[in-house]
């Protein structure tokens, strides 16, 4: 069965069964190449996908889904999906009224270009690693591609169809040398193969690792905070989407609850979500339940507008649904942003403190739940408006919603981090922060 | 769950391209998620993941593919894809190879279920988070308890060219309960999370309403306790989930994932003294029902017990193929991956610290000021600089040798070689806990454990 009958067969099954259902179909295609040494060390090829429903019987949801499309699989599909809508105890399940939204395609020819091109990609990052002063040793380098084409449809009139995908390259090595040894890892993403430029890629991995090097400890105090814009994005990525989901909400988890148009941050602070970015890496033209794109404006000036919506949440708190309905063929329904980003400022004037420009160890040291992060960094000590010098073997500590009212200027430029979905965000000075070290 | 001429098919035809090894691998999972809040079913969900990955050496460079269409044709174009792939690439030498001769090897059911997933309803699944649920409410405060189970059931098989023909049933069961507490001065969790290779006796291993009340109880302590101390400080790691530091620190270091590369800081050091005298660490895969256990790896090839480090001095590091290809040391059976879409590669599975000597209230003797780590969070490692980093999910200050208050938010910090030089004593109360490790080769379930000990010195962040 292709995924166009197994999703025609999951639906006409469910009919007939009596339920509701929305499929939910993808297909993945992948290319992987991992050089070192002049030549490509591993090769990946790949395709590979899976249908999940959701189905709703008497107001109850379950979930469901399949990677091998046999009858039989698709038959057990249904069958532990309509278990599973049992278990609930909460009724008022249901799926929104769909439409046909017809096909599109958001990658074009992108991706094109021959093995021996993006080959040479790929060990061009390489070559331009080693030409670099202070590189240790190259781990390896990589270029890959993934293409998916994903399927919606529902018994509520639900179908629509997209094309999506994007490239990179990846620099990965240690720098350094003795005991005094940095490893970094540094990507650069573009829906174009063409835009890809891997000696760019080798030298912004050698500035940012590089820089990092020779570090001192840093003594345990209370300094001012510059964080580097990927480092900020990683913060509002680990805790403010948590915060900001409905369903976070509805559960009891955001710290945000109940605080709709009140001040929780800074009035320099503005967060946006635009899937119509005509750019945009995450940009798309409608959410997992078939809702239209469109601009969210979610904290304006400080003050919180809106949660992050998709229909059930919409429903349970009498808001606009701002079609962030994120599931995955393997997932369950869930919240998710698009292209989030901090609008820029003013500028930041750097004067005494520290540049913070990684964070590590977010899963383990930031808790969405009570705000509170403490986080393994890697930053530049600063005095007088000058880097004094590296600094390392520290942590720096705090409550994100504190954070963001200490927040006394935003960086003019915005830069995108792919790491942690995409989040774009300015250079953030902050007040105050406990920094943990010697 | 194919056959083995078409398995023979497969391998033929990649040799016939040039390739010196070939290995197909190929599972089908079933696994079943279930999540409640406060009683109620907030998601449930069931799923077949199905499909295979197909690997050829050619020396030490590898091409991979992988795919969902195990029909005949799906597998021949997966396999001419890659030939074509290679060919473009590099060199192509033909050579055919005739029919295969497999060694078949079966599980021998070392950590099969004694209640299997069809001898219970779902309900009986919901009532038992019900249980631990009720039993989380230790106070008023406990606004909100998540439940959740896990199950997990995986075929595989794994046949290569060199005869290798391995097939595996690992059954996977794992249960957690978070309780929430919140007051005027925020909010703050707890949490208990039990899983072993087994099914649903699980819950007659950990009793449900005791994994609650522990979960309760430990967000109670957080909520009541004051910011983490910050600065550098002797710290008694509490055993169990406390292993994680060295798995960080130490395990991901001694991976040929990165020793083969010389990118971890401990390349090259077999035989040399790397940690002090106490310790001895060990990498073990056949722990019965242990959550990283399984009776061959991903390569197929049987686990087997593996000592790290002897008394301070390396022994062994953790070997798959590839790294044995790379490095020439023996292989540990330590190929390990996530699923089909991941190509192996070297992993742990059940790695603990050997108990020591030093009674557990020794420990804390003579220090004047420092942290009890008491339950460790999550961690995370660089291997090139052996910078660590992990959470504390349940700490205390220790002052003139005594346990005092709790403290919350403490994040230890540091670089894996200095730290395994600092741990000065361990104890003898060994115990171990589950959690997921992710690395190039995806997130795969693995074991940490540890007795108490003491480390001399860490950096700990908390709120100055």
């Amino acid at each position: 069965m292709t995924f166009e009958q197994a999703r025609d067969y999951l639906l006409e099954k469910a009919a007939a069964m009596g339920l509701e259902a929305e499929v939910v179909a993808t297909q993945e295609r992948e290319l992987t190449l991992k050089g070192r040494g002049g030549k490509l060390e591993q090769i990946t090829s790949a395709t590979q996908g899976g249908l999940g429903v959701r189905v709703v019987a008497g107001g109850k949801t379950g979930y469901a889904y399949s990677e091998e499309r046999s009858p039989q699989a698709l038959d057990w599909v249904l069958q532990e999906a309509r278990e599973n809508a049992e278990l609930q105890s909460e009724g008022g399940g249901f799926l929104p009224a769909g439409q046909a939204l017809g096909r599109h395609d958001l990658l074009g020819e992108g991706l094109s270009g021959t093995l021996e091109q993006k080959t040479k990609a790929t060990l061009g990052v390489e070559q331009g690693l080693l030409a670099a002063p202070r590189i240790h040793k190259v781990d390896s380098t990589y270029y890959s591609e993934s293409e998916t084409q994903g399927v919606l449809g529902s018994t509520k009139g639900l179908s629509g169809a997209y094309r999506n995908g994007y490239s990179y390259l990846g620099a990965y090595a240690v720098m350094g040398e003795g005991s005094n040894l940095k490893q970094g890892f540094h990507i650069e993403l573009s829906k174009e193969f063409n835009a890809l430029e891997p000696g760019r890629t080798a030298l912004e991995f050698v500035e940012k690792t590089g820089r990092l090097l020779d570090a001192r400890p840093l003594k345990t105090g209370r300094y001012r905070a510059y964080f580097e814009p990927k480092a900020f994005g990683m913060l509002v990525a680990a805790m403010g989407m948590f915060m900001l989901s409905a369903k976070n909400v509805l559960e009891g988890k955001s710290l945000l609850a109940g605080k709709l148009g009140q001040r929780i941050g800074s009035d320099l602070f503005t967060l946006v979500d635009d899937p119509t970015l005509a750019d945009g890496l995450a940009s798309r033209p409608f959410d997992a339940e078939g809702t239209p794109a469109q601009r969210t404006l979610i904290i304006d000036r400080g003050v919180l507008q809106t949660f992050l919506h998709n229909s059930e949440t919409a429903h349970k708190l009498q808001a606009h649904n701002t079609g962030h309905a994120s599931r995955s063929y393997k997932g369950v329904l869930g919240i998710g942003p698009s292209n989030l980003f901090v609008q820029p400022g003013a500028g930041v004037q750097i004067a005494d403190g520290v540049i913070v420009a990684e964070m590590m160890g977010v899963h383990a040291g930031a808790n969405p739940i009570s705000g509170e992060f403490s986080l393994q960094a890697l930053g530049l000590l600063v005095q007088g408006g000058e880097v004094a010098h590296a600094v390392e073997n520290f942590t720096v500590a705090g409550n994100f919603l504190e954070l963001l009212q200490g927040i006394t200027a935003l960086g003019d430029k915005l830069e995108w981090n792919p790491m942690m979905g995409i989040i774009g965000s300015p250079m953030v000075e902050v007040a105050e922060l406990s920094f943990a070290g010697a | 769950m194919l056959s083995e001429t078409l398995v023979g098919e497969v391998l033929g035809k990649a040799r016939g391209g040039g390739a010196d090894y070939a290995e197909l691998y190929v599972e089908r999972w079933r696994r079943r998620n279930l999540r409640a809040l406060s009683g109620a079913v907030k998601e449930a969900n069931s799923g077949i993941e199905f499909g295979a990955g197909l690997r050829l050496f050619y020396g030490t460079e590898v091409v991979y593919a992988y795919t969902n269409d195990l029909t005949p044709e799906g597998l021949t174009e997966l396999t001419e894809t890659l030939v074509r792939l290679k060919g473009q690439a590099g060199q192509v030498d033909a050579q055919g190879r005739g029919g295969l001769d497999f060694r078949k090897a079966a599980p021998q059911g070392l950590h099969a279920p004694k209640v299997p997933f069809e001898a219970k309803d779902k309900r009986y699944r919901l009532e038992r988070l019900r249980e631990a649920e009720s039993a989380a409410k230790v106070a008023p405060e406990i606004r909100q308890v998540q439940t959740q189970m896990l199950e997990w059931e995986q075929e595989v098989l794994v046949a290569a060219s060199d005869g290798t023909w391995a097939e595996d049933r690992r059954v996977r069961t794992r249960y957690v309960v978070v309780a929430i507490a919140q007051d005027e001065g925020g909010m703050q969790t707890g949490h208990r999370a039990p899983g072993l290779s087994l099914g649903l006796e699980i819950f007659d291993r950990f009793d449900p309403a005791q994994m609650g009340r522990e979960a309760g109880q430990q967000a109670m302590t957080n909520l009541r306790a004051k910011p983490a101390p910050a600065g550098t400080m002797p710290v008694v790691v509490g055993n169990a989930f406390g292993g994680v530091i060295f798995h960080e620190a130490l395990g991901h270091l001694l991976e040929t994932t990165t020793v083969a590369k010389k990118t971890s800081v401990l390349s090259d050091k077999l035989g040399q003294k790397v940690a002090s005298d106490c310790v001895t660490y060990i990498d073990e895969g056949t722990t019965a029902h242990g959550w990283g256990s399984q009776e061959f790896d991903d390569e197929g090839m049987r686990s087997e017990h593996t000592t790290l480090i002897k008394n301070g001095v390396l022994e062994s590091y953790m070997v798959d193929r590839l790294g044995a290809m790379q490095t020439g040391y023996r292989p540990t059976g330590s190929g390990r991956r996530q699923d089909y879409t991941f190509a192996p590669t070297s992993r742990m599975r059940n790695t603990y610290i050997a108990p020591g000597t030093t009674p557990r209230e020794k420990l804390f003797e003579g220090i004047e000021f420092g942290l009890y780590a008491a339950v460790m969070g999550g961690g995370q490692v660089r291997p090139g600089s052996g910078e660590y980093n992990f959470g504390v999910d349940e700490a205390y200050v220790i002052r003139n040798g005594r346990i005092e208050e709790a403290v919350r938010g403490a994040m230890l910090v540091g670089k894996g070689p200095d730290t395994i030089q600092k741990i000065a004593a361990v104890s003898d109360d060994l115990s171990t806990a589950p959690g997921m490790c992710g690395s190039i080769s995806g997130s795969v379930p693995t074991e940490v454990g540890q007795p108490h000990l003491l480390v001399s010195e860490i950096v700990v962040g908390g709120q100055a």
